[in-house]
């Protein structure tokens, strides 16, 4: 099927993200399944086998085995894409720290999915959290849209010589993943206008050009340099995102922001949120304005550089906040939570009232009822933190169900 | 008995230039080090090692590489999809035409037996399924060197370690046999398997000779005296590594388009106890008093391996 | 507060000297700390251990950068520049060295900021124990006498506790503490100089650049750069060829896992020095016996 002119398909996230690495001319998809992400490359190897892509697509044997080998594609000068997801994710994780300090530019998508135990399918952001400081870039989509759209601009922004690193883009496993809408597709010959065939922008391996990469060091300040430069490298896209999202707009006339601010005029209460569930977000904030209650919503897009000013900028001189966290780490709450409070210690005007809320785990849904106590519980004095978005109809469900797992409950009561 | 196309008859012959430069910071007479050593020699410089967590981590310390070639540092199980990755990015380029075969390299794996018998053994399985065309060195020192030698999959019966030591109510040491890692790999076909000793650096340079003309996956296994781990003194590092082949507890072999073959066979081999007598961490058979049911045990199944060969 | 600094090769004990110090402060009564400072480096590298002794509870950690008392059990160290022994010595350091030279004679040849304090070691070791390079027990001997803090009791304890947590059999531990004995009676405790404070000045920190991916990366692009880094220092002997007998079979070149040993046009085997870890396995395989095993010393006579 190819692509000479622009159009509108129904494509399920998954499958936007396979476009997305299709016409970034994606060379190496070193590749292992894993629900909800399987369809990512399934379609990819598809498209290898039938020579739509050139290159080559390796079934891997972990997700520990796939990331090492993206990292390793990377450096020896091929543009890699993969994907994964939650469990594999975590499996990899020793491989995903590696390569991120080996500064070679990929792009990959994380379709999210709850972590064991217990073991589930469905999304929440702990598997994307857990990757949080990494050294990864990553971009935290609400769309199919946004997916196809950033895995191009994420290439640009991996790519670019004074970042060079892996960029993650996120999508919701389920509301996404799964979820068909329309995307449109670019002519691949304005995408390639956009982004061109890859060219290295460091030395890569081969025989004329013998090199020693990743050593070992010894000594704290080798290695502190090699980390501040890592985090410079990293802070430094914030502003590379910002310049190839303009750019991204001149071409494709779709711009994104940092972070994405919905209703926020004169709203007096605010939620935070990020990925796919911020679209039931904006629907509550505009029920709730018709309600007569002054709502708005601000989307964390760029996740990683955090852009902290832009997220202060956007929320101070709204006195009430609430985070929603669609994670949770047990003993200290929502994640982003503090990131947030943090970026606003300095301001005079910041929000006097923010609330952590924890919502969304394991694919529980959050209802409109869900934003409504949001804000009752905005109001009140009570100061129990975090909110946990679970009520009296999930609890009898739950006892219901447990009934069946432990008949005599009595004996366990004390 | 050899079925070896020899290119070396006389330790002259051998390549003159070193692919390792000097002032590494591994231990004085380590073994491992000089069957690399041997071996990249015939390799040339026109490779990459993809580098597993292990002693030879230190072969390349920032700012410094002995290596000629290119080296990769990657995971103590990583080492094998890292060689994966370059092998299938360079295949890429080549095929595009973007590479030319000049820039081409062959993928060295290096790891140790900790790595190679554990950590790394899943996905070195995956590789040899894939039929990936690389060379793979393990130097076998029969135990984690790097962290202070504790039991590996690799560390024979008989031997104590850090974390197995010979105590009054495990009087034996390591329980348990050595995993035999040639015939796991065998089992999976890959094109080429060797066993070297540093001590045969003909035989040692012949495999790689061989070797390097092949496709697909290429497996060495190389006994590793090591000073440290095993106690003795660096100066006997060859003398032990003949011991074992003298005893038969390191069989020279190559495994190759489905034969096995010894390459290096004991005429008359000696008894084990002269490789045991050798090492401190086998001292615990000998005093405070001699553990013969052990060292029978050790014989045993060393007497049984060359049965049918004998 | 008493900050040791103990310089020696792997191999020579000098972990444990710290240990057995430290333990023998502590049953004096004191506080201390002990550990080693371990790096790339192996057996017969230079290698470096600290103990802290003091009186009240230590609230340093970390390398000893201005030592109090340096211990250096091996006098070929101070020519080593990769070493560095005397690093951060001043006029209140006390220096003991391990050598059979005069004080006088080192102090003017290495230009120590102090007289050293000198015991030849090495031949007490050999004279004990039958081993000129188990130095432990010598040396923690010597920290805790100069101390003049520390009773012999104290360090015969911790002798025993030390050598026994190494697997050292009783017979041996038992040498070891005569060993001990013996230093301790033929040194006597130095005069204590008590360092000021200094008042704390701020560092020199810096606001980092962002450099260009290559200067930014661990990446190196100079192949076979390792042979910078000389290994010779870790040579506790030397070997040499016997040029007149050698017979060019090289099979020392054959077998010297470093690569050390060269070809010269000629044909004939030639030992780098600057980089031969003196593991002598050259010398034991030479089938003629044509290479020798020769001590190690300082330079200078």
């Amino acid at each position: 099927m190819g692509i000479d002119s622009s159009k509108r398909l129904m494509l399920t996230g998954n499958k936007a993200a396979a476009w997305g690495a299709r016409l970034a001319q994606v060379e190496y998809v070193p590749a292992f399944p894993i629900t909800p992400q399987t369809e990512i490359v399934e379609t990819l190897a598809k498209w290898f086998a039938d020579g739509t892509l050139k290159g080559k697509f390796t079934n891997m044997d972990s997700e520990h085995s796939m990331f090492m080998a993206a990292g390793a594609g990377a450096a020896t000068g091929v543009r890699v894409f993969t994907a994964s997801s939650s469990q594999g994710i975590l499996h990899g994780m020793e491989s995903i720290y590696t390569i991120a300090g080996w500064r070679t530019p990929m792009v990959v998508v994380n379709v999210s999915r709850a972590l064991a135990t217990p073991i589930t399918l469905e999304p929440d952001h702990n598997d994307i959290m857990s990757v949080r400081d990494c050294g990864f870039i990553q971009l935290h989509a609400e769309t199919c849209q946004e997916i196809f759209d950033f895995i191009l601009i994420g290439y640009k922004v991996a790519e670019d010589p004074f970042v060079c690193l892996p960029v993650l883009v996120n999508m919701d496993g389920f509301y996404l993943s799964f979820t068909r809408e329309p995307v449109l597709i670019p002519n691949e010959q304005k995408i390639k206008k956009f982004l061109p065939e890859f060219k290295t922008s460091q030395p890569v391996f081969k025989a004329s050009q013998p090199m020693a990469r990743a050593s070992a060091v010894f000594g704290g300040s080798t290695y502190t340099y090699f980390k501040i430069q890592q985090d410079l490298a990293n802070r430094q896209a914030e502003e590379v995102f910002l310049k190839t999202s303009k750019e991204f707009e001149k071409h494709f006339g779709r711009f994104y922001d940092v972070v994405e601010k919905f209703n926020m005029e004169g709203a007096e209460f605010v939620f935070v949120m990020s990925n796919s569930f911020s679209t039931k977000g904006k629907d509550a904030v505009l029920k709730l304005r018709r309600q007569g209650i002054k709502a708005g919503l601000l989307k964390l897009r760029l996740f990683r550089p955090f852009p902290a000013t832009a997220i202060a900028d956007a929320l101070c001189g709204h006195d009430n906040v609430a985070i929603i966290d669609q994670n949770l780490a047990p003993g200290m709450g929502g994640i982003t939570y503090p990131e947030i409070v943090a970026s606003l210690y300095d301001r005079k005007n910041r929000p006097q009232n923010i609330l952590s809320v924890i919502g969304g785990l394991g694919g529980k849904d959050i209802t409109e009822g869900d934003f409504l106590s949001i804000i009752e519980k905005l109001k009140s004095s009570e100061t129990k933190q975090p909110f946990y978005l679970f009520g009296k109809k999930d609890e009898e469900n739950f006892e219901r169900l447990q009934h069946l797992a432990i008949s005599n409950k009595e004996a366990f009561q004390s | 008995m050899t079925t070896l196309e020899t290119h070396y008859k006389k330790i002259k012959d051998l390549h003159h230039e070193e692919a390792v430069a000097p002032g590494t910071g591994l231990c004085a007479g380590c073994g491992g080090l000089e069957g690399l050593r041997l071996g990249l020699k015939e390799l040339g410089n026109d490779v990459l090692i993809c580098n597993a967590a292990g002693c030879f981590t230190l072969l390349s310390v920032y700012p410094f590489t002995p290596l000629k070639g290119s080296w990769l540092y990657t995971t103590m199980g990583g080492p094998v999809p890292a060689a994966q990755g370059v092998r299938d990015a360079l295949d890429i380029q080549l095929s595009r035409k973007t590479l030319t075969e000049d820039d081409n390299l062959s993928i060295v794996v290096v790891a140790g037996d900790g790595s190679s018998n554990d950590i790394g053994l899943g996905a070195t399985s995956a590789a040899l399924h894939r039929k990936l065309d690389f060379i793979y060195f393990c130097y076998d020192n029969e135990a984690y060197g790097n962290t202070g030698f504790q039991l590996s999959a690799s560390s024979p019966y008989g031997s104590s370690t850090q974390t197995t030591p010979s105590v009054k109510f495990h009087p034996v040491g390591a329980e348990l046999n050595k995993k035999n890692l040639f015939d796991i790999w065998r089992a999976q076909e890959p094109t080429y398997i060797a066993t070297v000793s540093p001590r045969e650096p003909i035989d040692l340079s012949n495999k790689f000779a061989k070797a390097k003309n092949l496709v697909g996956p290429r497996m060495f296994i190389c006994m590793s005296p090591c000073p440290t781990g095993w106690g003795f003194n660096p100066k006997d590092t060859q003398l032990i590594a003949k011991l074992a082949v003298d005893t038969g507890i390191f069989p020279i072999k190559e495994y190759f388009e489905g034969k096995v073959i010894h390459t290096k066979q004991p005429r008359r081999r000696l008894p084990v106890e002269k490789f045991l007598e050798t090492q401190k961490r086998f001292s615990h058979l000998f005093e405070p008093e001699r553990k013969s049911d052990v060292i029978e045990q050790i014989q045993k199944t060393v007497d049984k391996y060359w049965e049918p060969y004998e | 507060m008493f900050r040791v600094r103990l310089h020696g090769r792997g191999g020579q004990g000098i972990k444990t000297a710290s240990q057995i110090l430290g333990s023998a402060a502590f049953f004096s009564g004191f506080q201390a700390q002990d550990f080693p400072l371990y790096g790339a480096e192996r057996r017969g590298a230079p290698i470096v251990a600290f103990t802290r002794i003091n009186r009240q509870n230590i609230l340093e950690r970390g390398p000893i950068l201005v030592p109090d008392i340096l211990l250096i059990g091996d006098e070929s160290l101070l020519e080593d520049i990769q070493a560095a022994p005397l690093c951060g010595a001043d006029n209140f350091t006390a220096i003991f060295i391990n050598s059979s030279r005069l004080p006088e004679k080192l102090q003017e040849n290495y230009s120590l900021s102090t007289l050293p304090h000198v015991l030849d070691i090495t031949s007490l070791c050999v004279k004990f124990l039958d081993n000129g390079s188990s130095t432990s027990a010598a040396i923690a001997a010597v920290g805790a006498r100069l101390l003049g803090q520390i009773e012999f009791p104290a360090l015969k304890e911790a002798v025993e506790l030390e050598l026994n947590a190494q697997g050292i059999n009783s017979d041996l531990r038992k040498k070891n503490i005569d060993l001990a004995e013996e230093v301790f009676q033929l040194l006597t405790p130095m005069e204590v100089k008590e360092r000021p404070e200094k008042n704390i000045t701020s560092s020199k920190l810096i606001s980092s650049e962002q450099k260009p991916v290559v200067l930014a990366a661990p990446i190196i692009l100079e192949p076979g750069n390792m042979a910078l880094r000389k290994t010779g220092n870790w040579r506790l002997d030397r070997p040499e060829i016997d040029y007149e007998h050698c017979n060019n079979c090289l099979i020392c070149y054959a077998r010297c896992p470093d690569g050390v040993i060269g070809i010269k046009t000629d044909g004939s085997p030639e030992i780098d020095y600057d980089h031969c870890k003196g593991c002598l396995i050259c010398a034991q395989e030479c089938p003629g016996h044509f290479i020798k095993t020769v001590k190690e010393s300082g330079s200078w006579e």
